[in-house]
């Protein structure tokens, strides 16, 4: 069964990549617009460019560095260290290496596509809203697909080919370990330019200078939409893109170690995934709008619609094939549950309900209350989001047990089966900033102000996708790191070193504290990060302002390139210490403290970097919209002092929602999967 | 090139310049050279208008290209006590700058808007800005403070707006706010029902209100009044506004 099924793998990713360069190239065959659009267009389009270049510069110079070390540390056998003996092994060292490579590759090719097909269009939904809101939906949701389906085939592609070339579940791992490490770099450095944009764009262009959002006149206006793309399509999709391989390959290295799981179980997850791909392919063609559709309404039914073909796919496969019947459950609990989260970020972050309402109502009383009230209800949207995590994880655990298989398998799958639909979750997501982008050139290239009405419509389907999409990643992470936690377990275990957890050891809570630490302390580096370099880009802002007054008086145009150059030079070098947490931390706690410490350390990230990324996007959404609904009209609306206060509420979330807040559950699996690739090492070599 | 003479209410002044009023507008809410940005509002004022109370030829004999070629912007021929001096009739259009730049042009009504019922807010723009609430329609608060004044209280000339009060006009201490960006409503409330309850005819708000306001809270429009007579500039609903001149709109967050 597994070498059919590995093989229907491969053919569905490479549909999926397929269907992705198809829409790739026909989006890029529709009308780019005017001059005008277009040469504004390019702006966004170089900066985008200049930016990945930099980045993948030295994500390259990252990758071939670790890639290295890896290729030597692993070509070693370190189990029998303890006796003295050490068995040099240079292709199993090699052979991590490439698949640590390959991870990373992928993963930046799928970026890559995203950021490519977001660039081209933008000013092509822009140009399709001239003519109706059905076409340039239709046009920015194939763009978003393109990153989706790129992704999800690339990951279903790298992961059979190296288990069909190697068929060894660890040398998958190095595999998701490159793909984490540079998802890590990207959502980061993504946040953090995108809000240093965001925010300098905003302090001196609106609130100094008084000129609108996405004024020509302001020299960072290029980086705020550039920011869009390398923080909402590059970024997201590669931490989605992590989730989704490195959940599958927690459930891989589980049912590897496993004495009680055949083979068949190893591959499972890939045939989710597969499921998930063709689930994902089939709900694509189901969302559309009628001439006057809603365009939330038409990507949550596709979200819908690929949820419940994505099951019965499920059903079938585990009947026919005959495998156990707890697949089915486990699965079906992560992918429901998983919906549901995602909906319930909505509630808390859409001007439709309370917390939204009521935190845009005490802003009358000024920017502490807002504050105050916001950062309140973020806390409380943790609550449901963490009972769904822990209702799925026992359910998963229990209906597993029941059905004869391991239990933590059982989470494992669950995860998968959250991350299997990530083929229509991210397409939806990556709409989101292609048409804020379409709406950002359209004032820039001053088009009529229908298609800038029509935009607006779009955009507003936007952010509840990407509000969803928030929810679901950071459950989906939380689901995937515990499976990762008892794989790393399961390795410590099968390294010879008895595992013991326990909060009676202080060296395990030591582990812990350190632990609970990191994600709150990587939370303000790139917050400071943010802080720091915007307020360079400020002074640059107010330099050419103050340089050349023929910028405001609309007579001379910006240098727009130098906030682009200072944004992605600023955001890079801010990656360094972040990445030291994720990577270095976790491997000092190891060698110094020992595994079980290690052990304690991860468990203590698990549950702050949850929590903290959930209250962190959750408050910022909140934030946000707090002040677009007062800006609407509502409680004294755009100039009052409710508005005054909304705009330090939301200026306070930006780095929460778009910078901290998504990283975290990146850095969380980056830890777990780090501690799970050098834990024979750490078995062997440990000084407590 | 031909020189323009300006009527301006922020601060009240009577400029020369050889800009046309978009790019007066562009240049006096943001400057050329001294990087400043502002809200400004101008009066177009008929070239041919002579005055024994101001240098008006000396300015436009002054009012001549830079060595570059490029146009003079601005000479100052008065910034005291202008408004009083410069008949009604001399007056064309009516420009509306945002901080950042952007000009609408106004054209004078023939009439002046029926006078609803409720009670009025005014933003005086000039030659004082405080901002007044009154029981007085915009006609009498006109006479009451320029034409037949019966308090102590009066001026040569003024320029106000009326401000919207939606449904404080009606029932200051329970109608809703809304999108009113007023500081301090609290105090307005309280303004507001004095009117009601009391025997007075207006009643201050905001002594030392900014000189600048939002333009979105205009209710009909400009009034503009000394002796001579008075003008009326009415304001287009904000989904005119956004028709005619959409980055105008935009810019004055309408």
């Amino acid at each position: 069964m597994n070498d059919i099924w590995l093989i229907i793998s491969i053919v569905a990713s490479f549909i999926s990549v397929g269907v992705a360069l198809y829409l790739f190239f026909w989006v890029k065959k529709q009308d780019p617009g005017s001059e005008k659009a277009q040469e504004v267009a390019s702006w966004i389009r170089e900066g985008a460019k200049a930016y990945l270049k930099r980045l993948y510069i030295a994500l390259t110079i990252v990758a071939v560095i670790l890639g290295f070390i890896i290729a030597v540390v692993f070509s070693f056998d370190w189990s029998e260290v303890a006796s003295g003996q050490v068995d040099i092994t240079p292709i199993n060292g090699i052979s991590m290496a490439i698949a640590f490579i390959v991870g990373s590759l992928c993963s930046a090719v799928a970026g890559y596509m995203g950021m490519e097909i977001a660039v081209e269009a933008n000013v092509r939904t822009a140009t399709a809203a001239k003519e109706s809101l059905n076409k340039a939906f239709t046009l920015s949701f194939y763009a978003g697909s393109v990153m989706g389906l790129a992704m999800v085939g690339l990951a279903v592609f790298g992961m059979s080919i190296i288990y069909i070339i190697t068929e060894d579940a660890n040398i998958v791992l190095g595999f998701s370990f490159g793909a984490s490490a540079l998802a890590l770099l990207a959502k980061a450095g993504g946040g953090i330019y995108t809000k240093t944009a965001d925010i300098a764009a905003d302090l001196v262009g609106k609130v100094e200078v008084g000129i609108p959002e996405d004024d020509p006149r302001n020299p960072a206006v290029v980086a705020d939409n550039v920011g869009d793309n390398v923080g909402d399509v590059a970024g997201m999709g590669a931490d989605i893109f992590d989730s989704y391989v490195a959940s599958v390959v927690a459930v891989m290295l589980l049912a590897a170690s496993s004495s009680d799981l055949g083979a068949n179980y190893v591959v499972i997850p890939l045939i989710l995934c597969t499921l998930g791909i063709l689930a994902s392919l089939i709900g694509i063609q189901f969302v559309k709008v009628g001439k006057n559709g809603k365009p939330g309404s038409a990507l949550n039914f596709g979200t819908i619609i690929t949820t419940v073909i994505f099951s019965a796919m499920v059903v079938l496969f585990v009947l026919l094939s005959k495998v156990n019947l707890g697949i089915i459950w486990t699965t079906l609990t992560g992918l429901i549950i998983g919906v549901i989260i995602g909906f319930t970020s909505d509630y808390f972050t859409s001007e439709n309900y309370k917390p939204v309402l009521e935190t845009a109502k005490v802003s009358e009383s000024g920017a502490a209350i807002n504050i105050i009230t916001g950062f309140s209800y973020g806390l409380v949207s943790i609550v449901p989001s963490v009972i769904g995590i822990a209702v799925a994880t026992l359910l998963s655990y229990y209906l597993a047990q029941s059905s004869g298989l391991s239990g933590i398998y059982g989470i494992g799958i669950s995860a998968v089966g959250m991350l299997s639909i990530s083929g229509m979750i991210v397409s939806a997501d990556a709409y989101g900033p292609i048409v804020d982008n379409a709406r950002g050139i359209a004032e820039m290239a001053g088009m009529d102000m229908s298609v800038i009405e029509t935009a607006d419509k779009l955009d507003a389907a936007g952010n509840t996708a990407k509000a969803i999409t928030k929810g679901f990643s950071i459950s989906a992470a939380a689901l995937t790191v515990l499976a990762l936690f008892a794989a790393y377990a399961e390795v410590v275990s099968a390294s010879g070193v008895e595992v013991s957890m326990s909060l009676r050891s202080p060296i395990v809570v030591a582990g812990v504290f350190l632990g609970a630490m990191t994600p709150p302390l990587f939370s303000a580096l790139t917050m400071l990060s943010v802080t720091k370099n915007a307020f360079e880009m400020i002074e640059e802002i107010r330099r050419q302002f103050r340089e050349e007054p023929g910028i405001l008086a609309g007579t001379v145009k910006p240098d727009y390139q130098t906030c682009v150059s200072l944004a992605a030079h600023g955001a890079l070098s801010s990656l360094i210490l972040p990445a030291f947490l994720a990577v270095g931390l976790p491997l000092l706690v190891g060698f110094v403290l020992g595994p079980n410490a290690l052990g304690g350390f991860l468990g203590g990230a698990i549950f702050t970097g949850v929590i903290f990324a959930l209250f962190m996007a959750n408050s910022g959404g909140l934030w946000d919209n707090a002040k677009k609904y007062i800006e609407t009209g509502k409680f004294g609306g755009t100039g009052s002092d409710a508005h005054k206060a909304s705009v330090v509420g939301d200026t306070v979330g930006d780095p929460f929602k778009d910078t901290a807040g998504p990283s975290l559950n990146t850095l969380i699996t980056v830890m777990s999967l780090v501690s799970s690739l050098f834990a024979p090492i750490i078995a062997a070599f440990h000084i407590f | 090139m031909t020189v323009h003479l300006y009527l301006s209410l922020i601060p009240e002044a009577l400029i020369a310049s050889m800009l046309e009023p978009e790019e007066f507008g562009n240049y006096y809410a943001v400057g050329t050279k001294k990087k400043t940005s502002g809200q400004a509002i101008f009066f177009e004022v008929n070239p041919e208008f002579e005055s024994s109370y101001f240098r008006i030829k000396e300015a436009v004999s002054r009012c001549v290209p830079h060595e570059d070629g490029s146009p003079k912007a601005s000479i100052y021929i008065s910034i005291y006590r202008v408004l009083e001096h410069v008949p009604m009739s001399a007056l064309g259009k009516l420009y509306l700058v945002t901080q950042d730049g952007r000009t609408l042009g106004l054209d004078a009504s023939a009439e002046i808007p029926l006078m609803d019922e409720g009670l009025h807010l005014y933003k005086e723009i000039a030659p004082v800005s405080p901002l007044v609430a009154s029981r007085l329609n915009p006609m009498e608060f006109f006479d009451l403070i320029v034409k037949n004044p019966s308090s102590l209280l009066t001026l040569p000339a003024i320029a106000f707006a009326e401000l919207r009060l939606d449904q404080l006009a009606e029932d200051p201490m329970m109608g809703r706010v809304g999108d009113l960006p007023y500081a301090n409503i609290d105090h307005l409330r309280e303004v507001l029902k004095d009117l009601k309850t009391k025997h007075i005819a207006t009643k201050m708000v905001d002594r030392t209100s900014p000189v600048s306001f939002a333009y979105r809270t205009v209710k009909n429009g400009f009034y503009i009044g000394n002796e001579t007579g008075l003008n009326f500039y009415p304001m287009p609903s904000s989904n005119e506004l956004r028709e005619m001149n959409y980055h105008w709109w935009r810019s004055a967050n309408m």
